[in-house]
């Protein structure tokens, strides 16, 4: 199974590197897409499915992201790449100040309170605070990739950008399972109480948590900004917060799952168009149905080797 | 002062409705520990339903008998869909990890808004005049007739439920489900009909809450589940959620926060400082106001 998994990987990645060259425009744009949410997605996922933390508003770091690379580019003329450093400090510092005071709730509580943090950043957005945020239209205009004032037009370069960070955002979720980071996280997951009496700082680890999911998203961010030279408000909704969250659980907050997920959520309604009106409706359905006949998620995720008859049924986060 | 008063009336009737809303939301938690998500749009479906009730089977017509048979008829319907949603979507998840339930819920939502949308299309719909527009100016305050129902009507409701639930044997076996299901069990209740029993009161009580809301603000979309929704839960939360009182005094507290906000400073940063007042509410006191510290089991 890790053989088949880790050949998985590569034929993933090989098959990615190579597909835009075969797709016309649209397409392209369809997998710029679905490279953003997938790294949205994963980012989530270090919260809420290795740390088990019930989070629900990864669109909040995510917009965070998107918007310091617009403001920052079309107040203040950075160059796009520049602007990145940015737009993953300023998501993981809100993540590190917002996370503070709420990681010890318990869970439904956490999900509410980040609900209403996404609530209040959109509103904040929309009624354009300090007057940078464009109000309910947004920031349009943003420059193409440039770098060593070579500007790349063409939505490849887009495409690769997107492809990279993935890449980045990968190799950090390899690491962080075989860190000690991220076995304090799944251990705080599986078991907060004896994790904390063996040491562990559950109060450090989850609002690294939060920290690095934010920093990702915040990543992600800048590739929405580049694809669509412009953010608004509606992109980071609370509806964009649920469906993060779904593909997590539907997934199994596994990689494979993840990616099943995007690809459900946003590339299918893409190849049916002609169901666009259905299309909420039987994403509902099929999340109840997921649920109903796979519990754990469609591809459930696994922790390190542990033999199999070592595997308590736990219930996924309490 | 005048500012003050009128938005006291207004501030009484949005709590009002919200708390009728909050009271599904905080039952379920009460006996599942799940956040219906689906709660808000079954309120919405509730106010389309009331609607289709109105000019489908009642011929338009406004008398009193037409209206309580529209409320009943509505309330009757809604019932139903929750205790099909809750035998199809939950109770299969009942002992599976508690996000798979949330998730599940969440899919009922949308599939519930987006049914909305295909059955009565995503246009704004007009809700009719089903109270007469009488108006009291009491000084420079204005009070509605709709106002004056909405707000004794709701009592009577809550009164209702408090008493159904603290004084009847049926009531009984609702508290005790919700403090340990397990034991319920043993003493012989029926906690999958206490269960469904809980969705026939919330989904009724909400669909009320959702002809309230078509009532009071005219104009109702496929997707207003959301808003109300979050409101309402965001009250039973301020109350201390599972707690039936708790959400009546939530409902009329975020009632009036609402209206005084849009009084005194803007109605566009509403939603941010309702957001605001629950975060604060749950860093420093976690379980609400009249919400009880339960001890984690280890």
């Amino acid at each position: 199974m890790q053989q088949i998994q880790r050949y998985g990987y590569i034929l993933f990645i090989a098959v990615m590197a190579i597909l835009p060259n075969l797709l016309n425009s649209r397409w392209q744009a369809v997998a710029i897409t679905f490279l953003i949410f997938t790294i949205v997605a994963l980012s989530q996922d270090i919260v809420l499915g290795k740390c088990g933390m019930f989070n629900m508003g990864q669109a909040l770091f995510f917009g965070m992201g998107a918007y310091a690379t617009a403001i920052l580019n079309s107040t203040y003329g950075w160059p796009i790449l520049a602007t990145i450093p940015v737009a993953i400090l300023v998501p993981a510092l809100f993540g590190v100040l917002l996370a503070g005071p709420i990681v010890h709730l318990r869970g439904d509580y956490l999900l509410v309170t980040t609900i209403g943090f996404n609530i209040v950043f959109v509103q904040v957005v929309q009624n354009n605070l300090g007057g940078i945020t464009g109000g309910p239209n947004g920031i349009f205009g943003l420059d193409s990739l440039s770098l060593f004032g070579t500007t790349f037009l063409s939505q490849l370069s887009v495409y690769y950008f997107a492809f990279a960070i993935l890449l980045a955002t990968l190799w950090i979720m390899h690491n962080l399972d075989a860190s000690r980071a991220g076995r304090a996280l799944h251990y705080l997951r599986e078991d907060q109480l004896a994790a904390e009496s063996i040491g562990i700082n559950s109060r450090f680890y989850k609002i690294f948590a939060f920290a690095l999911s934010a920093g990702i998203a915040g990543m992600a961010g800048t590739v929405y900004a580049t694809q669509y030279s412009a953010v608004s408000p509606e992109g980071f909704n609370f509806i964009q917060s649920v469906l993060f969250f779904s593909i997590v659980i539907v997934g199994g907050s596994s990689v494979p799952g993840i990616l099943i997920g995007v690809f459900v959520m946003f590339v299918l309604p893409e190849i049916f168009r002609e169901f666009a009106t259905w299309r909420f409706f039987i994403f509902g359905f099929a999340m109840i149905l997921a649920m109903v006949l796979r519990p754990r998620g469609i591809w459930p995720a696994r922790f390190g080797r542990i033999p199999k008859f070592l595997i308590k049924e736990s219930n996924h986060g309490t | 002062m005048d500012i003050f008063l009128q938005q006291l009336a207004n501030g009484l009737t949005i709590g009002s409705m919200f708390a009728l809303v909050a009271l599904g939301y905080t039952m379920v938690y009460g006996v599942m520990r799940l956040i219906n998500f689906a709660h808000g749009d079954m309120v919405a479906a509730a106010a389309f339903v009331g609607l289709t009730v109105y000019t489908q089977i009642m011929g338009e017509a406004t008398s009193l008998g037409a209206v309580i048979m529209i409320f009943l008829l509505t309330a009757i319907v809604m019932a139903c869909i929750g205790v099909v949603l809750e035998r199809l979507a939950y109770r299969p998840l009942r002992t599976a990890p508690r996000l798979s339930a949330v998730v599940s819920a969440l899919g009922a939502s949308l599939m519930i808004q987006n049914g909305i949308m295909l059955v009565w299309g995503p246009q704004m719909r007009i809700f009719p005049e089903l109270v007469p527009q009488v108006y009291w100016n009491l000084g420079n305050v204005v009070i509605s007739l709709i106002q004056v129902v909405i707000l004794l009507l709701s009592l009577v409701l809550m009164v209702a439920l408090y008493l159904f639930i603290e004084k009847t044997r049926m009531g009984a076996a609702i508290r005790a489900s919700s403090i340990d299901q397990d034991a319920a069990r043993l003493m012989g209740i029926n906690v999958n009909r206490v269960i469904a029993l809980i969705f026939i009161i919330g989904s009724s009580l909400g669909a009320v809450g959702g002809l309230f809301i078509g009532l009071y603000y005219r104009g109702i979309t496929f997707n207003m589940g959301w808003q109300y929704g979050l409101y309402a839960f965001v009250a039973a939360i301020i109350g201390g959620i599972g707690n039936i009182p708790g959400a009546m005094l939530g409902g009329m507290l975020l009632g009036l926060f609402n209206a005084f906000i849009a009084g005194y400073i803007s109605s566009t940063w509403a939603d941010a400082f309702t957001f605001i007042l629950l975060i604060a509410i749950l860093v420093i006191r976690p379980t609400g106001i009249l919400g009880e510290r339960v001890a984690e089991k280890v």
